[in-house]
């Protein structure tokens, strides 16, 4: 059994925001205004050091959002994947707190600023709506895990910097990019 | 506990190369770059960065805390929570059946002596009524994944929790001016007195068995179990409701993750101490001292209660004259 991972490569990634626009548009029957499932940070902008990097749910093997959430409304498929049933979930935030990557969002404009539904990166993987429903494109967005392809995202970056996949893939490719990166002196192993 | 930092670790580190790849000294920077090493460390330590989007937290990449917070929450929390209600009410039925409960000497006296005002007794149900539906809807929403769904359906179960959330959110307002007004007001009733340590020495003579039996410790208008009550609902009640604004308003108050997380925590932790003491408290007044539970009615009480549980109380407000009867 596959465990899905994302990596970035956060010395190929350009700041094109690629993957952001690649993730906005297949996911968009879902997205409420002002929600972005994936984005780009680049750390030192301008500076020595200027590092960029897509984030967005990492699907934690042991994640935090399932752990604190009061309604119980996560789940992992067996893929590996975490999703949440919108229909349970609560609004309580909770999980947005617990999430090292800041990847749960709340849509805004209920009363005295109350929480909507928690969206998050579903790993183009939709939700727990039969596959490729009606239900299923307006709650959780796309579904391409169940017709055996990837996230829109990696498979969009341009220079491949965001890869999605099972994890020892994923990682082997990253492994063999840093044994061909690295510098003459460089000593590893 | 290891386990979580070795998972998320992992997808960390995933996400960077692993560390034993960034060789200090032997991987040199060129051209102002960074090595995969020093960005993974900006980043662990919580550096932020631009990004175009406009979501909460999301200019930081990595947000770390202690990830024992959530253990904690579910498997000390949650439990004490329940042992806190469910625990004390076990515990207090069965002392009232081994020890039977504190009767008027010499029954009702017929005659009611003025205790509390309207405004009192109102504001007394204004705290009341809402912290017991914030101990119910709040157990469900920290224990209730635990101990209530696994034995009910998934959309009752949708249905208890939403539920729970709407309520809980609205009975907080009430609430806390049911807090602030009890609080304020009736403190200097409250204040301890040295007659207070016997009275906490003999249990207030409620204990019907041993040495303790036939006591009865002097009191003023509260005695040092109402006391006791009165100052820990006074701390609680101001941490539970601090950390409760902190969660229900987020956009006023701009709380940090981390400090949303230690409220939760300081908001539960209050919640179990509010709610064993307001087990107990409901047992006095109800069926622990007989009569006990007019005051909170009509704001009287009967002569035979008042001068058999509240003494020095009683004895003032006859010297004074500031006894009143019921017409
Ligand atoms: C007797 C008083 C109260 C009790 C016993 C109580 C209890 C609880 C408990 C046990 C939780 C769950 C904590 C967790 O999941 O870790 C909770 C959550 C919460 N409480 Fe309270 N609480 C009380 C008063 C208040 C007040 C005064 C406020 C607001 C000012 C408040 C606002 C909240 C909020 C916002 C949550 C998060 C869940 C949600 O959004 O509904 N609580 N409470
Ligand atoms: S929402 Fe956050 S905590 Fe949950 S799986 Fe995704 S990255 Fe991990
Ligand atoms: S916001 Fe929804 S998904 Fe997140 S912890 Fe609360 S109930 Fe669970």
């Amino acid at each position: 059994m596959a465990t899905m991972k994302f990596l970035c490569d956060t010395k190929r990634c350009i700041e094109c925001n690629g993957c952001v626009t690649a993730c906005k548009n297949e996911n968009d029957s879902a997205l409420e205004w002002g929600i972005q499932r994936r984005r780009v940070v680049t750390i030192n902008d301008g500076e020595k050091g200027e590092a960029s990097i897509s984030v967005a749910c990492m699907h934690c093997s042991d994640a935090p959002c399932m752990a604190v959430c009061p309604a119980n409304c996560f789940y992992k498929t067996e893929d590996g994947i975490v999703l949440h049933d919108k229909d349970t979930c609560i609004g309580c935030g909770y999980c947005l707190y617990a999430c090292p990557f800041g990847a749960p969002q709340f849509p805004q404009g209920g009363a005295f600023g109350a929480r909507g539904k928690m969206d998050k990166c579903t790993f183009c993987a939709g939700g727990p709506e039969e596959n490729h429903s009606d239900a299923e494109r307006q709650k959780y967005g796309a579904n391409r895990v169940a017709e055996g392809k990837l996230p829109m995202c990696a498979e969009l970056c341009a220079t491949k910097s965001l890869l999605a996949g099972d994890a020892e893939i994923v990682s082997a490719i990253f492994r063999e990019r840093v044994a061909y990166r690295g510098s003459k002196n460089a000593i590893w192993g | 506990m290891n386990k979580w930092f070795k998972q998320i670790g992992i997808a960390i580190a995933l996400l960077f190369s692993v560390t034993a790849f960034a060789h200090d000294g032997a991987e040199h920077t060129h051209d102002g770059q960074a090595t995969e090493g020093q960005i993974w460390s900006q980043l662990k330590a919580g550096a932020e960065g631009r990004t175009t989007s406009t979501s909460e937290f999301h200019a930081q990449p990595i947000n770390t805390y202690d990830l024992r917070v959530l253990e904690l929450r579910s498997d000390i929390l949650a439990p004490a929570l329940m042992a806190a209600l469910f625990g004390m009410i076990i515990i207090f039925v069965l002392f009232i059946k081994v020890n039977g409960i504190s009767k008027l000497h010499g029954g009702f006296s017929g005659k009611l002596v003025y205790r509390w005002s309207k405004f009192d007794v109102s504001i007394h149900w204004l705290g009341a009524i809402p912290c017991l539906l914030l101990i119910l809807t709040g157990l469900t929403l920290l224990a209730g994944r635990f101990f209530f769904q696994p034995y009910i359906g998934e959309g009752l179960w949708s249905n208890l929790v939403y539920a729970a959330k709407q309520v809980h959110d609205i009975m907080a307002i009430p609430f806390m001016i049911g807090w602030a007004l009890m609080t304020v007001l009736w403190a200097k009733n409250q204040l301890p007195k040295m007659y207070d340590i016997k009275w906490m020495m003999v249990v207030g003579g409620y204990i019907n068995f041993g040495p303790f039996k036939g006591k009865h410790p002097d009191a003023g208008f509260a005695n040092a179990g109402e006391k006791l009550w009165f100052w820990a609902f006074a701390v609680f009640g101001l941490v539970i409701s601090a950390s409760g604004m902190l969660l229900l308003f987020p956009n006023l108050f701009e709380p940090s993750r981390t400090l949303s997380l230690i409220a939760l925590i300081l908001h539960s932790v209050s919640a179990i101490i509010i709610t064993a003491f307001s087990i107990v408290h409901i047992f006095m007044a109800t069926v622990m001292s007989e009569g006990g539970m007019e005051c909170m009615v009509s704001g009287y009480c009967d002569e035979t209660w008042a001068s058999q549980h509240h003494n020095l109380w009683f004895d003032e407000i006859k010297e004074n004259g500031t006894l009143k009867y019921k017409e």
